[in-house]
């Protein structure tokens, strides 16, 4: 497999602007089109999509190319980016490839990564994270789920909650109590359980939106090989925090790629109800413009630091905060500039553009709770890069 | 674009940082502050002679390094960060700019070996009390006899009431233009405002049929004037970075070793997500500061839209680090005697320098097409 893998088109040394026109015109030519309403029908036309793209090696744009990735540099890696988010092809499926894979590259078995990776990437195997509990949220080192060593197997018993993804997913990467719950972070193991497995129940959790973006998974009596478990057995607490901050910095982009469309969306409909006239208006929409510039130029320069310096500078800690206030703002924005509108709900046939607006001012309610809330982000950023004193009220890290 | 600076630009940064963290202490940037002159000769010359920091964006056909906005950028974020009172934002990133951005090489070869060496200090006077906008220019220049003559009154001019020469903005029959001028002219009459920023001055200075020479061609020149406007927001920005910089790395090394209820002030959370914003808004400005440079260097067709950007951007994030700096270091932050609100000041008059930062976002407005 490693072989075929190597001898695939190689586009490393292909000018930026051809690499450009290339993938453009394989976005173009192999545009899957718009998706289907039915969910079942939907997955399958996401998944043919996402391997098509990995058979054409086109997948993975950051990725060692012994797991079947481009290993791009970063001009590439932008250009990839950018192509993307303008095609307006789907996405990765699940949460994989961001958060599981460089875990994986850094901590799997040469076995895990022939295994795991490839099939991650083509799409065929949808992951999603389970590590968020109902009694452990922010205070993540207190999860309870539990895993019993017997034999060659553990056997894990507990809940998850949060999920995204996790209806679709194949793989659910976790985190499970291997040592004894006073243990906190000293007694966590990184295990990958199959979401088909005997004993795993997905539920849809209804959220604000009134649709389902996330799940919660019960665990009972769940039998996963011990050879599925990443890293050493209670130590699984440092795995996670790896994320390639070239992935974080790639993401920045990614983020940066698709909210340029969104807010010239945004402009456009401040434009039609005649409101760019207005300078208050103008001045909130000149606002929001800085800051999706300045999170592209982050994103880059975080980028060029890690290439330069090999690694990322303290720009990079401060990116997915800036991102995520971002795309509250934006929302809240476009919902006030809607008016009375904006009062909708998004089934009424009145609401504008479907009530996207509006969606998306309370689905951004998530994401400065999501993935360790803000506030929890702030003290991150306090304690480990401006070396800020650990609050002794706080467990030890 | 690469906004990651070289091992060579880093050694600039750091032999600045050092040379000022040597020569200018706090006690020292006072004293020079409060003197009649308003800075040190002897520290200028030096800066000079020992690290040629004046000509650091000259050509080396007039006497200077060659370098660029990106590394004039970087020594203005030094001095941001110390809050040297020197003439050196008036001289290099104001004059010094114009006088390249006009493309008239005699007035570079008379005037830019000068800033290189550092034997004369020079500024631009644009603001007439209604805003730093070329628009807004009144002051006419009247060409009497084959010799140019101005009349009228220039505002919050930097150094504007010591700097050896002066780049004035009139009107002529022809369109704006950009005139030099002696500071000490016939006809030119200078005084110094109380400004609230006390490390950097300001002036007032009156022109009744002062001679002056043209600097440009024999035209309208807007477009040199906008640019030479747009790589002073630029320069100010960098500034700007350091100075919010400086106000960050004060209240976390303050926030580390203040005890109170028993334990170090910056052991609270509150404490701690006002630094986290504040890195966050430091970082963001210094992405938009270096964009900007880089883009005045490599990219003049962007420099309009991303001096916008940063004249907002690095603007706000300097006030609000400054205040913030204040807060945190509680009552010792509202005396005299702290460093705190000298950073307060610079960043409050540099926010209303050159254009507010909701200027600049009109602005940026119009130019992405909003």
């Amino acid at each position: 497999m490693t072989d075929t893998l190597v001898s695939r088109p190689d586009l490393r040394g292909v000018p930026d602007e051809e690499f450009r026109t290339r993938f453009r015109s394989f976005l173009t030519d192999n545009h899957p089109g718009r998706p289907p309403k039915e969910p079942t029908e939907r997955l399958a036309w996401q998944k043919a999509w996402l391997s098509a793209l990995y058979d054409a090696s086109w997948a993975g744009p950051s990725w060692p190319r012994e797991h079947g990735g481009m290993d791009l540099d970063f001009g590439k890696q932008v250009i990839w980016q950018e192509e993307y988010a303008r095609a307006r092809v789907p996405g990765p499926l699940g949460t994989g490839l961001g958060i599981a894979a460089p875990t994986i590259i850094s901590y799997g078995t040469a076995e895990q990564k022939e295994r795991w990776l490839g099939p991650m990437l083509r799409g065929d195997v949808v992951w999603a994270q389970a590590y968020s509990e109902p009694g452990a949220g922010s205070d993540l080192p207190a999860l309870r789920t539990t895993a019993r060593r017997e034999g060659d197997d553990y056997v894990v018993n507990g809940q998850k909650v949060w999920n995204s993804s996790a209806d679709i997913a194949d793989v659910l990467f976790t985190l499970v109590r291997t040592g004894s719950q006073e243990s906190r972070q000293k007694g966590i193991s990184y295990l990958i359980i199959d979401a088909h497995a005997p004993g795993v129940t997905v539920r849809p959790l209804r959220d604000i939106t009134g649709g389902a973006h996330f799940t919660e998974i019960f665990f009972e009596d769940v039998r996963v090989p011990v050879a599925d478990r990443v890293g050493d057995e209670d130590d699984g607490w440092k795995l996670v925090r790896t994320s390639l901050g070239h992935e974080r910095a790639a993401g920045a982009m990614n983020q940066a790629a698709n909210y340029r469309r969104v807010l010239t969306e945004l402009v456009e409909l401040a434009r039609e109800r005649g409101l760019t006239a207005d300078p208050v208006v103008r001045d909130t929409l000149a606002d929001l413009e800085i800051r999706l510039r300045i999170m592209r130029l982050t994103g880059m320069r975080t980028i060029s630091d890690i290439q330069a310096k090999g690694e990322p500078g303290a720009a990079s800690s401060t990116s997915r905060l800036f991102i995520v206030q971002f795309e509250q703002d934006l929302h809240e924005i476009a919902v006030d500039l809607l008016g009375e509108y904006g009062a909708l709900g998004k089934k009424d046939p009145h609401a504008v553009q479907r009530g996207r607006w509006v969606w998306g001012f309370l689905r951004t309610r998530a994401s400065t709770i999501g993935a360790g809330t803000a506030e929890i982000q702030r003290n991150t950023i306090a304690e480990q890069v401006l070396k800020l004193p650990h609050d002794p009220a706080m467990p030890p890290r | 674009m690469n906004l990651t600076l070289s091992e060579e630009q880093e050694e600039l940064r750091a032999s600045v940082r050092r040379f000022l963290a040597d020569k200018a202490p706090s006690e020292a940037v006072r004293r020079w502050a409060e003197s009649e002159k308003g800075y040190d000769t002897a520290l200028w010359q030096q800066m000079a002679g020992q690290l040629g920091l004046q000509g650091i964006a000259v050509p080396e056909e007039h006497g200077g390094a060659g370098f660029g906005p990106v590394e004039l950028g970087i020594v203005l974020e030094e001095l941001g960060r110390s809050l040297l009172p020197s003439p050196f934002f008036a001289t290099v990133a104001l004059a010094g700019q114009a006088l390249t951005a006009s493309r008239d090489l005699e007035a570079q070869a008379r005037w830019l070996p000068g800033i290189a060496e550092g034997s004369l200090t020079a500024t631009v006077a644009l603001s007439e009390g209604r805003g730093a906008s070329l628009d807004a220019v009144t002051t006419q220049a009247v060409l009497d006899d084959g010799g140019w003559r101005l009349t009228g009154t220039k505002m919050f001019v930097v150094d504007g009431d010591a700097a050896d020469l002066l780049l004035v903005v009139a009107r002529a029959d022809d369109g704006l233009g950009l005139f030099a001028m002696d500071g000490t002219a016939a006809g030119v009459t200078r005084t110094r405002l109380d400004a609230l920023d006390l490390t950097r001055r300001l002036g007032r200075i009156e022109l009744a049929d002062a001679p002056a020479t043209r600097v440009g061609p024999e035209l309208d020149a807007t477009e040199f004037l906008q640019k030479a406007l747009d790589l002073s927001v630029v320069a100010l920005a960098h500034e700007q970075v350091g100075g919010a910089s400086a106000c960050l790395d004060a209240a976390v090394e303050y926030a580390k070793i203040r005890v109170q209820f028993n334990r170090p002030i910056g052991s609270f959370q509150a404490i701690k997500h006002k630094c986290a914003d504040l890195l966050l808004e430091v970082e963001a400005a210094r992405s938009a500061a270096y964009s900007a440079a880089w883009n005045a260097a490599e990219d003049p067709a962007e420099l309009p839209i991303s001096a916008a950007l940063a004249g907002s951007y690095c603007a706000e994030a300097y006030t609000h680090a400054a205040k913030e700096n204040i807060q945190i270091h509680g009552g010792i932050g509202f005396t005299w005697e702290h460093d705190a609100h000298l950073y307060l000041k610079r960043a409050k008059s540099s926010e209303l320098l050159f254009g507010a930062p909701r200027q600049h976002r009109a602005r940026l407005a119009d130019l992405a097409g909003i």
